[in-house]
C-alpha cells in the first residue's frame, strides 16, 4: 500500500494542527528568543538594598547639594537633593551624570610619573616622596592652581604653598572675582549672592541663570516658582539660548556690550527716578552715566534700540524689587569695571543688601592659617600671572601644583598658558582624570572621585544666603587614589611644613565650628544656612569712573559669542559619557562643531549651511562647520565651549574645536584681573 | 481595535514655556534605565534616546525668531500604533495605568513598531550595549540591559510604578489610588526648572489633569488619533501650532 496524496496532505495538515495544541512549539520560540539575547556579555543586574545618600556636586561653577542612589552601597543614579538650598530637588546635565563619571575611561587609576612621552605607574609612597622632595627643592618658588573655589581643599593646597613662603596662590577664573572686585568698587566686602527667590523682576544682562550661570538647579526652581507669580525674566545677550527660551522676552544685545547697557539704563533712570541727590556719590556717578552714556550712544554701542532701552528702564523702575544679574554669556571673562556697571545699577535701585536684591555674603572663616584667604585669592590673577611667565615677565615656579583644574584647556591665552606650563619646573596634577593638564603634568597624584572623599563647599557665587555644605565619602575608592587634602597635609607634614591639622577631616571640622556649624549634621546632609549679612554702606563708585571699553566693529570680522551648556561639560569636565546623546544633530555633525550665524550675516560671508569654516582670532585658530540660526545678531557667531579635547577619553576627544584658543585676555589696569569674555574672530572657508 | 479603557491612566505634562533644553532629563533617563554610553552618537539614526530634545523654531528671521525645547518621551498613547502591529506580542497597553509596555525577551528586532510609532519615540539597538571597564558596575537594578537587536522605548519609569504600588501595599494603602507624588518618573523628578509634570490623567485632584484641559495644552499629532497620554504645555501660540504641523519642511534624515 502506497501513500496517497490525499493521506499525505491529510497526515501533514494533522501533524501541523496536532503540534499546535502542544507547548513545545511556543515554549521553543520563547526560549530561541530569549536565549538569542542571553549572552555572556550583556551585564546582569545586581540587587541589593537602596539607599539616598547625600552628596556633593562641583562638576560645574556650581557646588550644590545632590543624593546619589546606592543599591548595595554601589552608587548608581544621582538625583537633586530637595533639602538642600542650593538643589531644591534639581540637578544641572553633569551632576546627573556624576555617578557614571567614578567609572570614566578617563579616570587616573594610580599615581603616574612622566617617562619620555608617556607615563609610568609608581606607588603612592614614591610619588609623596617626590613630591616632598621638590617641595624641599623649589623653596618658595612654589605656585598652585584651583579650579575650586568653595572648598577646604584649596586652603590646605594654599597654605602648603604660602607655608613654603609664595604668594603665587590661584584660583581658576570665574563669575565671583570680578563681582567681588566690583562691590569692592561701591565700598562692599564680601562674596556676592543674589536672592532671585524674592526678586519680582529679573533682568539678567548675559547672565544664562537657567543654563549655566550661578547656582543653575537653584535657579531653575526660583524661576519655576516665580512664574506663577507673575514675575517677569527679561534675558539680554548676542543670542538666543535655554534661558531665553523660557524667559518672557529676549533682548538682542551685542556680546560684551550688556555692561553698557547697565550704565544707559542707570543713566535714565538717574534722571527720572526718585530723588538720590543725598546718596554719597550720587551726583558725580549721575553726571558720569548721563554725559558719557546717553542714550543713543548706548542704542549704537550695544545694538539694543533706544526705545527698547528707555522701555527697560521704565519697567525697572516700577517694578517692587528687580534683580539685575549681569555675566559674561561664557560665564567669565567679565572685567571688574563691567560687573560694577551692572551692580551699581542694582544700587540705584536700592537693591543691594536687601530682600530680593543682591546679597552681600560674609568669607569663609579661615582655618588653615598659612593659606591665602578667598578675597586674595579672587584678586590674584591666574592669566595675567601664567602670560608673564610665558613672555618672562615673571620668573616660572620650580614647581607647580594644580587641582581640580584644567588649565591647559580652559584658560584664555591658550598658547602662553601652555608655554607658561611647560617653563614651570616641575607640574603636579591632582586630577582624578586624564585631563589636558595632567597629560602635560610631570608626576599625577590621582585625588579620588567626588564620590570617594570628603568634601566641602562654602556659599558658591550666587548663592542668596551664606552656606556651607559637606559630604562624606558615599564608596570607598574604586582605583588606587587618594583625596588630595590627606594627601597633601601628608606631605607638607613630610617637608616639614605644619599646616596644623592630621588630616583634611579636622580642617572641614574647625571649618564647621568656625562657622558655629554641627559637623555630623552637615554629613548626614544638611546643609548649614545662616541669615545673617554684613551690613555695610556703599557709594555709587569709590573708584574714579570711566568709561568701559567697548568691542570695535571693524566691518569685517564678527563678533564671538562663546557659549557654554554645562551638558556639554565645563571648565573642569569633559563630555561626560552619558551626555554625548545629550548633543542635538544641529550641534555636532561627526566629529566637527557647528558654529551659529543667522541667515544675514552668511549671506554676507558667502557661507551656507553645514560649510567647514576657520574661525581666526588675535588668539588662535578654531574649526567648525556653518549652523544658520536665526537667533543670533547680526555679524555675530556663537561658538559651544568645552568641545576640542585632546586628552580626556573616546566621549570627548577630536570632538569639535577648543573655543577657549580664540580668546585672548586683556588686564583691567585698576584691578589686575583678565578680561576676556569676547573676541572679533573672521569666518572663511576653511 | 477597541483600546482598552483604565481607570488609572499616567500622563505627563511638559510646559514649554519652562523647558530650557538643558538635557539633564536625558541624561538622567540614560542612568535610571541603563542605556549604554555612546561614544560617538552624532549619528541620530543609530543612537537610543529614549527621551529626545527637540529645538522648536518659530521660522521668523533675526529678530523675531523664536525658540522652544521639546523633550519627547513615548507618548504612551491610548491607541497605540506600535502594540497593533507587533507580530509576536512584545509591547501591549494591557495593564491598568495605561502604560505601554514593552517586552525585550519577546522582541524579535522586525521594527514594524517603529515605522508604526508617528513620533519616532522607539529605538532599535543596533549595537550590542558597551560600559566602560567598571562602568557596568553603575547599573541599576531597574531596567534589564537589552542586546543588540531589539527595540526599546521609554516606560514612564515602569519600575517606578511598581515601587510605588509596592510601598502602598505595605503602608496599608489602596495601591490603585496612589499619591501625586508616590509615582514620578526619573526626568520628571530632576528637572531642574520643573517643567515635566506627572501624574494620573483620570484624576481630577492631580495637577496634570487640570494642566491638561487647560486651552494652552496640547498633544503632538493629535489628528492621527494616537491619543497619547503626554501633553505639552505653551503659552506661545506658534509652539503650540507646530505640535500638528509634522509635514512642514520634512526631509528625509532630518527629523531625528
Amino acid at each position: 500500500m502506497g501513500l496517497d496524496r490525499r493521506s499525505f496532505i491529510s497526515l501533514v495538515a494533522g501533524g501541523v494542527t496536532g503540534s499546535l495544541f502542544t507547548p513545545v512549539i511556543w515554549k521553543t520560540l520563547d526560549d530561541v528568543s530569549i536565549w538569542t539575547q542571553n549572552w555572556s556579555w550583556i551585564p546582569r543586574l545586581n540587587y541589593g538594598e537602596e539607599l539616598k545618600v547625600p552628596a556633593l556636586c562641583k562638576l560645574g561653577s556650581d557646588a550644590y547639594g545632590i543624593t546619589v542612589k546606592t543599591v548595595a552601597g554601589r552608587p548608581v543614579v544621582a538625583e537633586g537633593n530637595p533639602d538642600h538650598p542650593l538643589s531644591l530637588g534639581g540637578i544641572c546635565p553633569l551632576g546627573a551624570a556624576s555617578v557614571h563619571l567614578l567609572y570614566s575611561p578617563s579616570r587616573v587609576k594610580n599615581p603616574k610619573l612622566k617617562d619620555g612621552s608617556s607615563f609610568k605607574d609608581i606607588t603612592w609612597d614614591e610619588a609623596e616622596e617626590l613630591l616632598v622632595g621638590k617641595i624641599k627643592e623649589a623653596g618658595a618658588s612654589v605656585a598652585m592652581i584651583s579650579g575650586d573655589e568653595t572648598g577646604s581643599v584649596t586652603d590646605v593646597l594654599s597654605g602648603l604653598v604660602g607655608k613654603a613662603g609664595s604668594d603665587k596662590s590661584f584660583l581658576m577664573p570665574g563669575e565671583s572675582a570680578p563681582a567681588v572686585a566690583a562691590l569692592a568698587m561701591l565700598g562692599g566686602d564680601g562674596k556676592v549672592g543674589y536672592d532671585i527667590e524674592n526678586a519680582n523682576y529679573v533682568l539678567m544682562l548675559g547672565a544664562d541663570a537657567l543654563g549655566s550661570w550661578g547656582n543653575v538647579a537653584r535657579n531653575g526652581k526660583a524661576f519655576s516658582a516665580s512664574r506663577e507669580k507673575g514675575v517677569k525674566f527679561v534675558y539680554v545677550g548676542p543670542a538666543q539660548n535655554g534661558t531665553s527660551a523660557v524667559a518672557d522676552s529676549w533682548i538682542p544685545c551685542l556680546p560684551g556690550t550688556e555692561p553698557v547697557l547697565a550704565l544707559g539704563l542707570a543713566a535714565v533712570i538717574a534722571d527720572k527716578g526718585r530723588d538720590r541727590s543725598f546718596w554719597p556719590g550720587f551726583a558725580a556717578f549721575a553726571k558720569f552715566v548721563q554725559t558719557s552714556y546717553p542714550l543713543d550712544k548706548v542704542a549704537e554701542i550695544t545694538g539694543v534700540p533706544a526705545a527698547t532701552i528707555a522701555g527697560l528702564a521704565l519697567e525697572l523702575m516700577r517694578a517692587g524689587r528687580p534683580l539685575v544679574l549681569t555675566a559674561a554669556v561664557a560665564g567669565q571673562g567679565l572685567g571688574a569695571f563691567e560687573l560694577a556697571a551692572g551692580m551699581s545699577l542694582n544700587m540705584l535701585l536700592g537693591q543691594i543688601n536687601t530682600v530680593g536684591g543682591v546679597r552681600i555674603l560674609p568669607w569663609a572663616p579661615k582655618v588653615v592659617e598659612a593659606a591665602a584667604d578667598t578675597k586674595t585669592l579672587l584678586a590674584s590673577d591666574l592669566v595675567a600671572y601664567l602670560s608673564a611667565v610665558a613672555d618672562g615677565g615673571a620668573e616660572a615656579p620650580a614647581l607647580l601644583m594644580v587641582y581640580g583644574a584644567n588649565p591647559a584647556y580652559a584658560l584664555p591665552n591658550l598658547a602662553k598658558v601652555q608655554a607658561a606650563m611647560d617653563k614651570a619646573g616641575f607640574v603636579v596634577s591632582f586630577s582624578s582624570f586624564m585631563d589636558e593638564t595632567a597629560a602635560m603634568a610631570d608626576l599625577i597624584m590621582p585625588d579620588s572621585y567626588a564620590f570617594e572623599r570628603l568634601d566641602d563647599a562654602y556659599s558658591p557665587y550666587g548663592s542668596g544666603q551664606p552656606n556651607y555644605t559637606v559630604a562624606a565619602a558615599v564608596i570607598k575608592p574604586v582605583f588606587d587614589t587618594r583625596p588630595t587634602g590627606d594627601v597633601l597635609l601628608a606631605v607638607a607634614a613630610k617637608a616639614e611644613l605644619d599646616l596644623g591639622f592630621e588630616s583634611f577631616e579636622d580642617v572641614v571640622k574647625a571649618k564647621a565650628e568656625a562657622l558655629g556649624a554641627d559637623f555630623d549634621e552637615l554629613v548626614g546632609g544638611a546643609a548649614w544656612i545662616s541669615e545673617e549679612f554684613p551690613v555695610q554702606d556703599l557709594a555709587l563708585w569709590q573708584t574714579p569712573l570711566q568709561e568701559l571699553v567697548a568691542p570695535i566693529s571693524d566691518g569685517k570680522s564678527l563678533a564671538l559669542a562663546p557659549a557654554l551648556q554645562l551638558k556639554i561639560g565645563s571648565a573642569k569636565i569633559a563630555i561626560p559619557p552619558f551626555n554625548t546623546n545629550a548633543i542635538r544633530f544641529n550641534e555636532m555633525l561627526g566629529t566637527d562643531m557647528y558654529v551659529l550665524i543667522n541667515a544675514a550675516t552668511a549671506k554676507n560671508l558667502g557661507l551656507k549651511k553645514d560649510d567647514v569654516v576657520k574661525l581666526a582670532s588675535a588668539g588662535g585658530e578654531c574649526k567648525a562647520r556653518v549652523r544658520i540660526f536665526e537667533g543670533v545678531m547680526n555679524d555675530t557667531v556663537v561658538a559651544p565651549m568645552g568641545f576640542g579635547h585632546t586628552a580626556w577619553d573616546a566621549f570627548s576627544r577630536g570632538k569639535g574645536d577648543n573655543v577657549y584658543k580664540l580668546l585672548a585676555a586683556d588686564t583691567e589696569a585698576q584691578t589686575g584681573l583678565s578680561r576676556f569674555a569676547t573676541a572679533r574672530v573672521t569666518v572663511t572657508k576653511a | 481595535m477597541q483600546a482598552k479603557e483604565f481607570k488609572v491612566k499616567w500622563g505627563m505634562l511638559v510646559d514649554l514655556d519652562k523647558c530650557t533644553g538643558c538635557g539633564a532629563c536625558t541624561v538622567a533617563c540614560r542612568a535610571e534605565n541603563n542605556l549604554p554610553p555612546e561614544a560617538d552618537a552624532s549619528n541620530k539614526l543609530r543612537t537610543t534616546d529614549w527621551m529626545n530634545i527637540y529645538e522648536l523654531s518659530n521660522e521668523k528671521p533675526f529678530p523675531d525668531h523664536e525658540v522652544a525645547y521639546l523633550p519627547r518621551p513615548c507618548m504612551q498613547c491610548g491607541h497605540p500604533s506600535c502594540s497593533t502591529v507587533c507580530p509576536v506580542v512584545a509591547t501591549l497597553k494591557d495593564e491598568e495605568g495605561g502604560i505601554v509596555s514593552q517586552v525585550y525577551p519577546r522582541c524579535i528586532g522586525c521594527r514594524y513598531c517603529m515605522a508604526a510609532c508617528p513620533y519616532h519615540a522607539r529605538y532599535f539597538n543596533w549595537f550590542d550595549p558597551i560600559w566602560p571597564e567598571g562602568m557596568e558596575k553603575v547599573l541599576t537594578p531597574y531596567a534589564s540591559a537589552r542586546p543588540r537587536g531589539v527595540v526599546e522605548k521609554c516606560t514612564f519609569c515602569h519600575h517606578r510604578f511598581m515601587a510605588a504600588k509596592e510601598q502602598a501595599r505595605m503602608n496599608g494603602e489602596d495601591p490603585t489610588q496612589l499619591a501625586e507624588d508616590a509615582y514620578i518618573p526619573a526626568c520628571a523628578e530632576i528637572c531642574p526648572t520643573g517643567a515635566i509634570k506627572f501624574g494620573d490623567l483620570n484624576n481630577p485632584e492631580h495637577e496634570v489633569s487640570k494642566l491638561a484641559a487647560s486651552k494652552y495644552a496640547f498633544r503632538l499629532l493629535e489628528k492621527l488619533g494616537t491619543d497619547p497620554q503626554v501633553y505639552y504645555y505653551s503659552k506661545r501660540e506658534w509652539v503650540r501650532k507646530l505640535g500638528d504641523n509634522y509635514l512642514k519642511n520634512a526631509k528625509g534624515g532630518e527629523h531625528v
